[in-house]
C-alpha cells in the first residue's frame, strides 16, 4: 500500500515535471515564431466563412473590392483649397518617400498620361457606336461630314486628318463612362460647385504599397491626417478606402483591450485579493493563466500561422474560465489547509474541462475560419490551465486562511435559499420561456454585426460614393461562357436588355466589357462600315476642308494596317485597366467569365426585376447570375447562425445524456444551470426585443460552458461551503471577463457580452435553487474517508 | 557732394523702374480694360505630315470672365461657346474627352489670366505696351509633350495666339477688327 502509493506520488511528479518541459519547449517555439514581431491580422471579414460553393463568386468579390483595398481617396473642400490641397499633398507625398505608400495623385497632371489617342489608334476603325452605325447605314455616312468638319475646325479640337479624319475615336471614347474627376487650378478637382451646398472637392488618390491591414502604415498615414486637420480645422476632409475602416477597427480593438481588458482584470485581481488576503494566492492564481496562455497562443500560432486581433481579445478573456479551477482549488485548500485531497476534486475539475472543451470543439466545427481561431486558443488555453491547476498548484504551500473560511461559511449561510426547486416547477418553469421564445424572439443576420467603423467613417464613405457617383461593386451580375468570343456575344446580349429596362425606367446605370470590346464579327462589321464611309463621304470632307486629294488616299491606307481589338489588348490599355475588375478571366472549368456592375436604385422592385432579368439571359452554354453581395452576406450569416444554433442543440443533448450516466435522477439539478441560464437570456432577448445573432449564440455556448461547471460543482461538493464560495468567485470573474464585452463598441463582441452578461448573473442566481440536500458524493462530513476516497481513485 | 551722392542714389532707385516699365500686372490691367471685344479671326492649322493647311474665318465675342463665341463662318458654320465650366458647340454637346482641357487652356490665353497660366508655363514678357510678346513655355514634362512654345502678341488687345507641339503642327490664330463692346 505505501510503496504503491510512492509509486503514484513519483508518476505525479514526473507529470508535473513533464509539463514544464512541454511549457518551456513551448516557450522556445513561441519566442522563434515571434522573431519578426506577432503575425496579427485585424481584418473582421476573416470571421466569415471560405465560401465553398462558389467559388467564381468570391473572385468577383476580390477583384471588385480591390480598388477600395489597396486604394484610399481623400476629399478635401476648403475655401483655401489650393494651399491646403498642396500642404496635404505634400506631406502625404513624404509617406511615399518614406516607403509607407506606393504613390499619391493629386496633381493636375499625374493623371493626364492617358491620352487614348496615342494607344487606341490602331484599333479606332474597327470601334462605332451604335449611332454611327445606323447613320452609316441609314445614308453611307454622308450626314457625318459637316460635324467632322466642324470638329476639324474648332480651335480646341485637335485634328489629325490622316489618321482618324472622322472623328470615330472621339465618339467612341465619349460612349466611355468618363471619370468625374477633372483638372482645375492645378489639382486633381471633383467640381460639384454647381450642386446646391456642395464646392469644389481636391481629389488626392493614395496607392497602398502592401496591405491595408499593415499597422506601421495605418499610423503613419493616421498621424499624417491628424496632423494635417489640426493645422486645417476649417478644411473638410472625406475618406473613403479600407485602409481607414482597418484603422479604425484596429484603434478601437487596442482601446478596448486597454479600458475594458484593464478594468475586469483589475476586478478580478481586486476580488481575490479581498477574499484571500494573500499575494501568494494572486500569484498562484497568474501562474495557470500565464502557463495557459503560453500554450495556447504557441499552439494557436503554430496551426494557423497569424493571429487574429479579436482572437487575442476574446480568447484572452476565455481563459478567465481557467480562473474556475483555480478558484475551486484554492477555495478548498484555504479552507482546508493540510486536509485538502486533489483526488477529491478531481472528478469535478476533469467534468468542468470535458464540458467546456466540448463547447469550443462545437464552436471550431462552425465553417468561420476567425471563430475556429478563437475556439481553438480558448480550448488550448483551458487544457493548459487545467493541466498547470492540477499538475503544479497542490505543490506548492498555501496556508489555511481563517478568513476565507469564516467568509465562505458565513456566504454559505447568507445564501440558503428558503425552498428548493422541484424538477416539475424546473420543468414548468422552462415551459413558459420556451412559449415567450417562441413566440417573441427575433433574428438578425444583417452586416452591420460585422462592421465596427466609426458612423462618422461611414458617413465619409456614403458621401465620396455619393459625391464620385461610384458603385461599391457590391451588385453585379455573373456572366460565363465557353470562351471570350462567346462571352462578349453574351454580355452584349445582357447590356441589351439592360438597356431596354433602362429605357422602360429601370432606374440603374452599368459597366460592362462589352461595351468597350466588340465580338469581333461586329469589329468585322464595323471595319466594312469605316470602308463605306471612307469612300464618297470622305471625298467630300477633304474637299470641302481644302486639303489635296492624296490625304484621302493616306487615309485610306490606314484602314489596311487595322488589327483587332481583343480583349486581353483593351485590359492592358490605360482606360482598360480600369475595367479590369470586371474580368474574372478563365474558370475551373475551362470557360471564361466576366462580371457587369450595377449601380443606381437599390430597392426591393430593382432587385426582382435583376434577377428575372439574369435568368431570363441564361440559355444554352453560358450562364448569367444576379448577385448581390451585400444580402448574400447576411443569408449567410443566417445560415451560419442556424449552425451554431444546431450545435448547441446537439451539445445540449450530448451533456445530457453523459449527465444522466453519471449523475441519473439528480441530472436535472446539474443541468438546470446551464439550460436555466441559456433559456433567461433568450427570453430577456425576446421581451426587449433584441434579435438573436450569431454572436449572441457563441455567448450562449460559454453561458453553457460556464453554467455546467457550475451545476457540477453545486451536486458534486453540495454541502461544500468552499464550493459555494469558488461557484460565486468563479462566475463573478467569468462576469468581469465577458460581461465587461458588452461595453465594446463592435457590435459582434458586444453581442457576446450581453450574453454572457444576463447568462452567467443567471447561472450564479440558479445554482443555490437546485443544491441537492447532501453531497453526491458525501466525502468530507463521512466519517469512514478515506475508504470513501479510495472507490474513486 | 552729399546731394552728388543723393542724386545717383535716387537714380538708381529710378533704375529698375524704368527697366521693368512695362511688367505682366500691367499687361493685364491693360487688357483689363477693355473688358469685352468682338470681332473677326482667322485660324490656320498646319499640320506636320500634310503639305497643306487647314484655315477658316468668323468672328468672336469675348467677355471677360465670361465666354467666348467662336462664329465659324467658312468653310463650315459652327458655334462654339468656351465658359471656365464647359466647352459646348452648336447642337450643345459637350465637348470630346480630354477637350475640356483645351479649352480652359484657350480660355486663360485670351484672358491673360497669368496667375492661372503661371502654374504650368514659365511666362516671358518682352515688347512695350504697344507691341508686346509673351512666351510661354511648359513647365511639367507631361505638358511639353503636348505643347513646345505659345506665343501670344498684341497692344490693347491681343491679336495673335501662335501655339506648336512638338511634333511640328502650328495652330496661329490671328484676331483683327477688334472693336470693344460697350454693354456691360
Amino acid at each position: 500500500m505505501k510503496s504503491d502509493r510512492f509509486v503514484k506520488t513519483l508518476g505525479y511528479r514526473r507529470l508535473g515535471w513533464l509539463w514544464l518541459v512541454v511549457l518551456a519547449f513551448c516557450a522556445v517555439w513561441l519566442g522563434w515564431m515571434l522573431r519578426q514581431g506577432l503575425p496579427a491580422d485585424t481584418d473582421l471579414t476573416a470571421l466569415l466563412p471560405a465560401d465553398r460553393q462558389a467559388p467564381l463568386v468570391e473572385k468577383a468579390d476580390r477583384e471588385l473590392g480591390r480598388g477600395f483595398e489597396n486604394r484610399f481617396l481623400l476629399l478635401l473642400g476648403d475655401d483655401d483649397r489650393v494651399a491646403t490641397t498642396q500642404a496635404l499633398g505634400r506631406s502625404l507625398q513624404q509617406l511615399v518617400d518614406d516607403g509607407q505608400l506606393a504613390g499619391i495623385d493629386w496633381r493636375e497632371l499625374d493623371l493626364a498620361d492617358a491620352d487614348p489617342h496615342e494607344w487606341m489608334g490602331p484599333w479606332r476603325y474597327r470601334l462605332l457606336t451604335p449611332q454611327w452605325q445606323q447613320t452609316i447605314d441609314a445614308n453611307g455616312g454622308s450626314t457625318l461630314v459637316d460635324p467632322a468638319l466642324r470638329q476639324l475646325f474648332s480651335p480646341t479640337a485637335r485634328p489629325d486628318p490622316v489618321a482618324d479624319p472622322f472623328g470615330l475615336l472621339d465618339a467612341w471614347l465619349s460612349r466611355l463612362p468618363q471619370s468625374p474627376i477633372g483638372a482645375a487650378d492645378g489639382l486633381l478637382t471633383l467640381d460639384r460647385s454647381y450642386q446646391p451646398g456642395s464646392q469644389k472637392w481636391s481629389v488626392l488618390i493614395g496607392e497602398l504599397e502592401g496591405s491595408p491591414y499593415d499597422l506601421p502604415m495605418q499610423t503613419a498615414l493616421h498621424t499624417t491626417l491628424e496632423q494635417f486637420q489640426q493645422q486645417h480645422p476649417d478644411a473638410e476632409l472625406l475618406r473613403s478606402g479600407l485602409v481607414f475602416h482597418a484603422a479604425a477597427g484596429a484603434r478601437q480593438a487596442k482601446h478596448e483591450m486597454s479600458t475594458i481588458g484593464a478594468a475586469s482584470l483589475l476586478g478580478v485581481l481586486l476580488i481575490i485579493g479581498f477574499v484571500f488576503r494573500s499575494p501568494r494566492v494572486l500569484l498562484q492564481l497568474m501562474v495557470p493563466l500565464l502557463a495557459g496562455s503560453l500554450f495556447a497562443l504557441t499552439l494557436t500560432l503554430g496551426i494557423f500561422g497569424r493571429l487574429h486581433l479579436l482572437t487575442l481579445a476574446f480568447g484572452a478573456s476565455l481563459i478567465g474560465i481557467a480562473i474556475d479551477y483555480v478558484l475551486h482549488l484554492q477555495c478548498d485548500r484555504a479552507i482546508e489547509g493540510r486536509g485538502f485531497r486533489l483526488r477529491r476534486l478531481l472528478p469535478s475539475l476533469t467534468l468542468g474541462l470535458i464540458s467546456s472543451v466540448i463547447a469550443y470543439v462545437a464552436q471550431a466545427l462552425t465553417p468561420m475560419p476567425g471563430l475556429r481561431q478563437m475556439a481553438a486558443f480558448a480550448a488550448f488555453g483551458l487544457i493548459g490551465a487545467w493541466l498547470t491547476v492540477v499538475l503544479w498548484l497542490p505543490r506548492f504551500t498555501l496556508h489555511a486562511s481563517p478568513f476565507t473560511a469564516r467568509l465562505a461559511t458565513g456566504w454559505w449561510r447568507l445564501c440558503q435559499p428558503r425552498w428548493r426547486l422541484s424538477p416539475w416547477l424546473a420543468l414548468a418553469g422552462a415551459v413558459v420561456l420556451i412559449v415567450v421564445c417562441a413566440l417573441r424572439l427575433t433574428s438578425d443576420d444583417s452586416l452591420e454585426l460585422l462592421n465596427p467603423s466609426p458612423a462618422a467613417l461611414m458617413q465619409d464613405e456614403a458621401r465620396v460614393q455619393q459625391l464620385l457617383d461610384r458603385d461599391t461593386g457590391s451588385r453585379y451580375f455573373l456572366v460565363q461562357a465557353e470562351d471570350t468570343q462567346a462571352l462578349l456575344a453574351r454580355l452584349d446580349e445582357l447590356d441589351g436588355a439592360l438597356d431596354k429596362a433602362i429605357g422602360e425606367g429601370l432606374e440603374i446605370d452599368y459597366q460592362s466589357l462589352a461595351g468597350s470590346v466588340p465580338t469581333a464579327a461586329e469589329q468585322q462589321a464595323n471595319l466594312a462600315q469605316v470602308r463605306k464611309l471612307y469612300g464618297a463621304p470622305l471625298d467630300e470632307l477633304i474637299q470641302r476642308a481644302g486639303m489635296p486629294a492624296e490625304v484621302a488616299e493616306k487615309a485610306r491606307a490606314q484602314l489596311e494596317k487595322s488589327p483587332m481589338l481583343t480583349l486581353a489588348n483593351w485590359l492592358e490599355t490605360p482606360l482598360g485597366s480600369l475595367q479590369q475588375r470586371l474580368w474574372l478571366g478563365e474558370t475551373g472549368d475551362g470557360g471564361v467569365a466576366a462580371t457587369v456592375v450595377v449601380s443606381g436604385a437599390r430597392n426591393a422592385d430593382v432587385d426582382r426585376t435583376l434577377r428575372a432579368l439574369a435568368e431570363s439571359q441564361t440559355h444554352q452554354g453560358a450562364t448569367v447570375e444576379y448577385v448581390d453581395r451585400v444580402s448574400r452576406i447576411g443569408s449567410l450569416l443566417g445560415e451560419l447562425r442556424r449552425h451554431t444554433a444546431m450545435w448547441v442543440a446537439l451539445a445540449m443533448v450530448l451533456m445530457t445524456l453523459a449527465l444522466v450516466a453519471r449523475y441519473r435522477r439528480r441530472a436535472w439539478r446539474v443541468i438546470v444551470p446551464p439550460f436555466g441560464a441559456t433559456l433567461i437570456v433568450l427570453t430577456a432577448f425576446a421581451v426587449t426585443g433584441v434579435p438573436l445573432n450569431i454572436f449572441n449564440q457563441l455567448g450562449l455556448l460559454l453561458v453553457l460552458g460556464i453554467g455546467l461547471d457550475a451545476g457540477i460543482f453545486n451536486v458534486e461538493h453540495a454541502r461544500r461551503p468552499s464550493a459555494w464560495l469558488a461557484i460565486t468567485l468563479s462566475t463573478l470573474t467569468s462576469l468581469l471577463a465577458f460581461g465587461m464585452l458588452a461595453f465594446s463598441a463592435t457590435p459582434a463582441l458586444h453581442y457576446l457580452g450581453l450574453t454572457c452578461l444576463i447568462g452567467l448573473a443567471s447561472v450564479w442566481a440558479l445554482v443555490p435553487w437546485v443544491r441537492p440536500a447532501d453531497d453526491a458524493y458525501p466525502t468530507h462530513d463521512s466519517p469512514n474517508q478515506s475508504s470513501r476516497e479510495s472507490e474513486h481513485g | 557732394m552729399p546731394l552728388h551722392r543723393g542724386f545717383i542714389t535716387l537714380l538708381l532707385l529710378l533704375l529698375p523702374i524704368s527697366a521693368q516699365a512695362f511688367d505682366l500686372e500691367d499687361l493685364q490691367r491693360q487688357l483689363a480694360a477693355t473688358p469685352s471685344v468682338a470681332g473677326r479671326f482667322e485660324q490656320q492649322r498646319e499640320l506636320a505630315d500634310l503639305d497643306s493647311s487647314l484655315t477658316s474665318q468668323g468672328t468672336f465675342i469675348f467677355e471677360r470672365g465670361k465666354r467666348v463665341v467662336w462664329q465659324l463662318e467658312t468653310p463650315v458654320e459652327e458655334r462654339i461657346e468656351l465658359t471656365p465650366e464647359a466647352i459646348t458647340d452648336g447642337s450643345g454637346k459637350a465637348a470630346p474627352p480630354g477637350g475640356e482641357q483645351v479649352a480652359q487652356l484657350f480660355l486663360q490665353l485670351l484672358e491673360g489670366d497669368w496667375q492661372a497660366l503661371e502654374s504650368r508655363f514659365t511666362l516671358k514678357l518682352s515688347g512695350d505696351r504697344d507691341a508686346w510678346q509673351v512666351a510661354l513655355t511648359p513647365k511639367e514634362a507631361a505638358l511639353r509633350e503636348r505643347i513646345a512654345d505659345i506665343t501670344l502678341r498684341g497692344d490693347r488687345t491681343i491679336d495673335n495666339l501662335d501655339m506648336r507641339t512638338p511634333d511640328g503642327d502650328r495652330l496661329e490664330v490671328r484676331l483683327f477688327d477688334q472693336r470693344p463692346l460697350n454693354d456691360s
